[in-house]
């Protein structure tokens, strides 16, 4: 197998106000294959969103090895590494994360832009045509519904085609139908496209989706 | 989408804290640009209205009143001195011309300034059209003869006296020259006449010279001085208007004074514009007439330069309130963004997680405040501008010059730069804060 995403011996700490050291994560090891589609599930709290940052290089693990399409994110320049995530990792948020004052063709160039994309926003607005926002491109998030803002975030993480996408809870905002359909939508583009897809949830009807579940206590 | 996009997304999210800031900029650049403007313009005009007239004579009192009266058609003449100075100066080796000026009555609130014929030649001033208005000593001489002969009848008449007849006088015609300014303004044109009013200021109730009215004759070509808004006759004519003294002397003093036929010294004039031979000889000349009992001699440049040195305070005191105005709007620009930094944390952790920079995210915030410093710059300097246009008309009230308000100076750019600067200072507080923003405590859902 291809391995996309690789963690070997990764753990994490934070320091508590009270200053005790509290271990948030700790992955003994973990490795995902080429288009290959895993639920990562685990309690509320457990690290579940720790690990998708540690693997986005956006946040930096206390010990351990990650390799993203081989390469070690923690081993750049912290600008090397923001260029590298914009490149090689797609972030589906759970409450989508758009800019207000950005249209939805906007915030989908936005991940281009820092990924020095330069195919002036063909992509983009293919993308946003492809998840059935086509005639929404120069709307505003505010004048979308949530259904809709979270398949502008789709459409932005897959923008600079990565090879992995992170997606934290995707569907955590939206009701039954429109989960069902982000869902189907974020599986089939990264299916059609071979994409890496690393899904985080605690949902029992997410996880049926999946072929692989991982539960985070069996990664330590 | 490029940086400078998502700089203006940020400007127009915070329109109103945007337009605030702006305008505060665009006060502070306005006021600048109008003051250094305004000051250099006037700087200009004096200097330039001053180049020739090396050095003017006249009663004593104020040198600064003198030069004003004499060189600037401003203030009051200080008084009168004897022509016979004026023929002493001619008649000096040191001395290449000395203009006599006499000065009393104006039309529309331009000076009618009587001179000779040596006004246009002794400082290069060029026709635009017509002639220069027919002089000859002869009649300014029976001139004066003629007006000290309405003096004696004026004596005799509020002496209860029966008038002596007076002479008959051959008057040369009353010509006139007139400035650009004048020509542009009265719509006067050669060969058309006006009535003088008396006095230096019009007023509706000031005494007309119906009775000698004057022909225009030529129009000066602009000068862009003091010149362009006198109308200039022939000096013999000053002395025909009623009322115009030629001595000095109040109606009490007159009444005990005999009338004297052939009086050596038999008229005055304002003041007498002095060039010389060459400028070494200049001192010496200054100090016998300043030593003299009847006559004060100053420099016009020296004059200006103490004039513009206490009005330059003014404008340092102006400039500073305009660079203060400046400072609290860098500080309100700083304080701005630096509060809409607790709302943009969310934004910038959403940049950084998309993959931009911390140095990306540092400048676009600097360049924010850059942007509202360069709008505000740029609307302060057409804005400046402005103010100047808008303040023509009280600075010629005031000095009789105008300022060209479209005319740019290098100092512009400068106080353009200097904003960019400030802007730059300003953003960089709340850049430092936006560069620290944590990322993924940001990026967390908030419920």
């Amino acid at each position: 197998m291809n391995a996309i995403l690789e963690l070997r011996g990764v753990h994490k700490s934070f320091r508590e106000a009270d200053g005790n050291l509290i271990e948030v994560i700790r992955v003994k090891q973990l490795a995902l294959g080429t288009g290959e589609q895993t639920a990562l599930v685990g309690q509320s709290g457990s690290g579940k969103s720790t690990l998708l940052n540690l693997i986005a290089g956006i946040l930096l693990p206390d010990g351990g090895e990650i390799l993203v399409n081989g390469t070690n994110p923690t081993q750049l320049s912290e600008a090397a590494r923001d260029r590298f995530r914009a490149a090689n990792i797609g972030y589906v948020f759970q409450s989508f994360n758009l800019l207000q004052g950005f249209t939805a063709l906007e915030n989908v160039l936005l991940g281009q832009m820092f990924a020095g994309g330069t195919n002036g926003g063909d992509r983009a607005v293919k993308l946003l045509e492809i998840v059935g926002l086509g005639k929404r491109l120069h709307h505003k998030p505010r004048a979308m519904s949530v259904g809709e803002q979270q398949r502008v975030a789709i459409a932005r993480a897959l923008v600079n085609a990565p090879p992995l996408v992170l997606a934290d809870e995707p569907t955590g905002s939206l009701d039954a139908k429109n989960s069902e359909a982000v869902l189907e939508l974020l599986q089939q583009i990264c299916a059609d496209n071979k994409h890496t897809l690393l899904l985080v949830t605690h949902d029992a009807a997410v996880m049926k989706r999946f072929d692989k579940v991982i539960q985070l206590e069996e990664l330590r | 989408m490029n940086l400078l996009k998502i700089i203006l997304k940020n400007m127009r999210q915070r329109a109103l804290a945007t337009t605030l800031t702006t305008i505060s900029v665009a006060l502070a650049v306005a006021l600048t640009v109008a003051i250094l403007h305004i000051k250099h313009g006037m700087e200009n005009r004096f200097e330039q209205s001053a180049i020739g007239y090396e050095m003017v004579v006249g009663a004593k009192g104020s040198p600064l009143q003198l030069v004003l009266n004499t060189v600037f058609n401003l203030d009051i003449s200080p008084g009168n001195i004897p022509w016979s100075l004026v023929e002493k100066l001619r008649e000096d080796r040191r001395v290449k011309a000395a203009v006599p000026f006499s000065v009393g009555d104006n039309y529309h609130g331009f000076r009618i300034i009587g001179t000779t014929d040596q006004f246009g030649e002794a400082f290069g001033y060029k026709l635009a059209e017509g002639r220069w208005f027919n002089f000859s000593e002869a009649a300014l001489r029976d001139a004066f003869i003629e007006a000290n002969e309405h003096a004696h009848e004026r004596i005799a008449e509020e002496r209860g006296e029966t008038p002596p007849k007076p002479a008959e006088h051959h008057h040369e015609a009353s010509e006139a020259v007139i400035g650009a300014t004048v020509a542009e303004q009265t719509g006067l044109r050669v060969g058309q006449t006006f009535i003088a009013a008396h006095g230096l200021e019009p007023s509706p109730n000031a005494e007309q010279h119906t009775d000698n009215p004057w022909t225009i004759v030529g129009i000066l070509a602009p000068t862009h001085t003091a010149v362009d808004r006198g109308l200039y006759i022939n000096l013999d004519s000053f002395y025909h208007i009623e009322g115009h003294e030629v001595r000095d002397k109040s109606k009490a003093e007159a009444k005990k004074e005999e009338p004297k036929d052939n009086d050596p010294d038999p008229g005055q004039v304002s003041s007498v514009a002095v060039k010389l031979r060459s400028p070494i000889l200049a001192l010496t000349l200054y100090r016998e007439i300043n030593d003299s009992d009847n006559a004060m001699a100053a420099f016009p440049a020296v004059e200006i330069r103490k004039l513009f040195s206490i009005v330059g305070n003014i404008d340092h005191i102006l400039l500073a309130q305009a660079i203060l105005i400046g400072i609290v709007a860098g500080v309100a620009i700083a304080v701005s963004i630096y509060n809409s930094m607790s709302e943009r944390r969310r934004e910038i952790a959403i940049l950084r997680a998309l993959g931009a920079r911390r140095g990306t995210i540092f400048a676009v915030v600097v360049l924010e405040a850059v942007s509202i410093c360069a709008i505000g710059a740029v609307a302060g300097v057409i804005g400046g501008h402005i103010i100047v246009f808008l303040a023509n008309a009280a600075l010629q009230r005031v000095s009789g010059f105008t300022v060209s308000a479209f005319e740019f100076q290098t100092v512009e750019l400068i106080v353009v730069a200097g904003c960019i600067i400030l802007g730059a200072l300003a953003g960089l507080g709340p850049a430092a804060r936006a560069y620290r923003t944590e990322v993924a405590k940001n990026l967390a859902p908030t419920s």
